[in-house]
């Protein structure tokens, strides 16, 4: 860090740490989760970006969802995130969860993941390479520079949309089963 | 050869059991479903102890299901593959619990995907599949491409 970097820093120390430590919650929902070891170990070592993997979705504000979404996983994923605190970033792994891809007319894998949660980046590709987890990473960093990660906000205002989607696909119950005091709803 | 001895024995029980032995170490066996509790249970104590699967074919044109038996046997390392043909529009057959007792589970299964009943499997409640309202999906005539585009491709 040079001192002009300090200067932007501490001007705004909040996005400056924000970036610097995107802690991840990894969904190993499909294929794409073979390409994540390579990333955080030391052929690529994602913690020279400040990007570690970590344990509950709690502590994490980088949610990376590696390949096709099931129905049955579609129901963990959207407890995930919405037990994550925020801020938090959303990025869609691989071309599945873009649109179904190679998995467009099963049916129990969803099509579009962005009607389900917000969505604020994707990575193409069946398979992306691991350096693509990398320009999504410094991409990341830009559109947080320029308050272009909403995703956290839309899921907010637009709270019955999701919800809508979600229980069309997962059913009553599930929606039911949601608990009153996750903080989705709370405009601070 | 091991294979050939089991098959000449099956025939002298079964007379409308159709016996192959395609390759060394196989035994394919189609029969009519009245015998197979009785063929399985016989198998049975011929060595093979082990169930390995249970599966489900769905020959839509000739309105049949085919549940297919894969049993292996630990003395002789020989599997066989035991067929039989149910109706399909009325898809009830006898659970081979009393037998093998994890074919439970299988057959939860077939029942989910192909809606064969089992009588005597108490545990016929839903299992893998989420908010499901169709016929069951590993059936022919359920069209997957439409149900996807209804299901995801909505708004």
């Amino acid at each position: 860090m040079d001192r002009a970097d300090i200067k932007k820093a501490l001007k705004d120390p909040h996005k400056w740490g924000e970036k610097y430590s995107l802690w991840v919650t990894y969904f190993c929902t499909g294929c794409g989760i073979i390409e994540i070891p390579p990333v955080i170990t030391s052929r690529w070592d994602a913690e020279r970006f400040g990007v570690i993997p970590m344990a509950t979705p709690r502590q994490a504000n980088l949610f990376l969802i590696t390949g096709y979404v099931s129905v049955k996983t579609l129901g963990y994923i959207v407890t995930t995130y919405d037990q994550m605190p925020d801020p938090k970033y959303a990025v869609a792994f691989g071309s599945c969860p873009i649109d179904g891809g190679l998995y467009y007319t099963s049916y129990n894998t969803i099509n579009h993941l962005d009607r389900y949660i917000p969505i604020d980046g994707w990575i193409a590709g069946c398979m992306p390479r691991p350096e693509a987890i990398f320009i999504a990473v410094t991409k990341l960093w830009k559109m947080i520079d320029g308050e272009m990660v909403d995703g956290y906000k839309r899921y907010k205002e637009n709270i019955d949309y999701y919800r809508k989607n979600q229980e069309r696909v997962l059913g009553k119950k599930f929606i039911e089963s949601i608990p009153s005091s996750l903080p989705v709803t709370v405009e601070t | 050869m091991r294979e050939e001895a089991i098959k000449q024995d099956i025939e002298q029980r079964y007379e409308a059991c159709l016996v192959t032995v395609p390759r060394e170490k196989r035994i394919g066996i189609s029969l009519p479903k009245d015998s197979l509790f009785s063929l399985i249970a016989f198998i049975k104590d011929e060595g093979f102890r082990h169930l390995s699967l249970i599966t489900c074919v769905d020959w839509i044109e000739e309105d049949e299901f085919e549940l297919v038996y894969h049993l292996a046997s630990y003395e002789d390392g020989i599997h066989a593959i035991v067929k039989t043909r149910i109706d399909r529009a009325d898809p009830v057959y006898l659970s081979i619990i009393p037998l093998f007792e994890h074919a439970q589970t299988y057959e939860r299964e077939i029942h989910e995907m192909f809606g064969v009943d089992f009588t005597g499997n108490d545990r016929l409640t839903p299992f893998l599949l989420t908010n499901w309202e169709e016929i069951p999906p590993m059936r022919k005539d359920f069209d997957t491409k439409e149900y996807s585009e209804r299901m995801f491709e909505h708004e």
